[in-house]
């Protein structure tokens, strides 16, 4: 046998396992905010190539400054600001595991209880409960009004930039 | 098998085993009663209520219970300031420390109480309340945006949650959405009025306050702001009203939380190199 293959060989192993072992270490973070946008470059005057939601999963390409070059799930490699990731697998806000199952069990009450969620201001459960309570109609309106009062995404995202903050400062 | 599944297993098993619990619980003490006997059909009705009670709640009831636990405070503490400027801006400032906290993913709502006490409340689901007093105490956003997200950590730690979990097995009430409310009305009042008196009268477990100074600063410093504005305040109400424990009742002392704070400031790496925003403050806009 030439002595050449068996050196070809160990070095197609060796490559093998580096990848294997490259793939297995990479760095995994996950998207810290309801939403994030990942950019062309480092800084928020960059292209967004991709919008990014709550909990995805990044592989971490490098990081410099108060910025990570990640790659998502589906290939896109971009940059995120870093304050918006972190290494601990968010858990989702609204209903953990149990509580969705607690909700299955529940049955008809999570239903009806999922037609109020979407209404706008007082659930049916707490406008009962203020009744049977006694709070004034004013107190009951101020709740109300507080449930249905809206600031979109956008309007914060141009807040933090009129204000310099997190990825928007100079 | 990944762990999300392990953990969805998990809950069907546990939620199986509570729904299998309560089910024979109840077919027990209708039997029981039927033949006259209560004992045992009362022992597994508590368990089965006991069951009921450990279940989590979900956003849904969080939902409910947040909204009227807020009913409560607006009308303890004398309705809110009606002023549209400053609810956008207080609702702005909230919003952006909210949407990189540890729980993102559900609305949240901020007024400021017509009262001028020092203080700040959450309830769950989301409802953050500032009074004017400590409004007025405030040089800049950053100082604001801190004391929200000290609230804010509240909600997305289910502190009052837990509270009205207990409440909910003390009370033997299953749960306390929709349903409870419509067959069991004054259960479910107790369970409200427990939530509001700890956490209006008594205050939370002050391990749990730390933690809300602790993470809220985090949450402030994650959208841009500078850390060290928290400890600021937080120095400037101890001059204020000194370390005497009548005052914040509901919270551990103004050097103990200075203390942790500066610990955490530390121990998270937070740099002081955010920003203040004393004028945006100073316009409310």
């Amino acid at each position: 046998m030439n002595a050449r293959y068996p050196l070809r060989l160990i070095l197609l192993i060796l490559m093998i396992v580096g990848g294997l072992f490259s793939v297995a270490w990479a760095e995994t973070v996950f998207v810290q905010a309801k939403t994030a946008k990942l950019r062309s470059g480092k800084t928020s005057l960059d292209k967004v190539v991709a919008d990014l939601q709550y909990g995805e999963a990044l592989e971490v390409v490098k990081t410099e400054g108060t910025w990570t070059e990640v790659r998502t799930r589906s290939g896109v490699t971009g940059w995120i600001f870093a304050s918006k990731t972190t290494t601990v697998k968010p858990s989702g806000g609204g209903d953990d595991e149990l509580a969705k199952a607690g909700r299955l069990f529940k049955g008809k009450e999570a239903s009806d209880a999922t037609a109020s969620a979407g209404a706008r201001g007082l659930t049916e459960v707490s406008g009962e409960y203020a009744k049977r309570s006694g709070i004034s109609q004013r107190d009951r309106d101020t709740v109300d009004r507080m449930t249905a009062y809206k600031i979109t995404d956008q309007e914060v995202e141009d807040f933090l930039k009129k204000g310099e903050l997190g990825e928007y400062a100079k | 098998m990944n762990m999300r599944n392990n953990r969805a297993i998990a809950a069907a098993i546990t939620f199986g085993a509570i729904a299998m619990l309560t089910a024979w619980a109840d077919v027990s003490l209708a039997a029981d009663k039927k033949s006259g006997g209560s004992r045992f059909g009362d022992i597994l009705g508590g368990l089965g209520t006991l069951a009921g009670g450990l279940m989590p709640i979900g956003y849904e009831e969080e939902q409910s219970l947040g909204q009227a636990i807020a009913l409560q405070v607006v009308a303890r503490f004398g309705g809110t300031l009606e002023q549209p400027e400053l609810m956008r801006y207080v609702n702005l400032v909230g919003q952006a420390v909210a949407l990189t906290s540890d729980r993102p993913d559900i609305p949240y709502h901020f007024a400021v109480l017509k009262d001028d006490s020092i203080n700040a409340f959450a309830a769950p689901a989301g409802y953050v309340f500032i009074t004017n007093g400590l409004l007025k105490q405030i040089h800049n956003e950053a100082e604001l945006a801190a004391v929200l997200g000290h609230e804010i950590a509240h909600v997305s730690q289910k502190h009052i949650l837990e509270v009205i979990q207990r409440s909910k097995q003390l009370a033997g009430v299953s749960q306390a959405g929709l349903a409870a409310a419509k067959q069991n009305p004054q259960a479910f009042k107790n369970i409200i009025d427990t939530a509001v008196k700890k956490l209006l009268d008594e205050g939370l477990d002050q391990e749990k306050e730390t933690e809300a100074d602790a993470l809220g600063d985090v949450f402030a410093a994650r959208v841009g702001y500078d850390p060290t504005a928290y400890l600021t305040l937080l120095t400037r109400l101890r001059t204020l009203k000194g370390d005497d424990p009548a005052f914040f009742k509901t919270h551990p002392n103004f050097s103990a939380r200075i203390d942790a704070v500066q610990n955490s400031i530390q121990s998270h790496g937070l740099k002081a190199n955010g920003v203040l925003l004393a004028e945006r403050f100073a316009r409310r806009s």
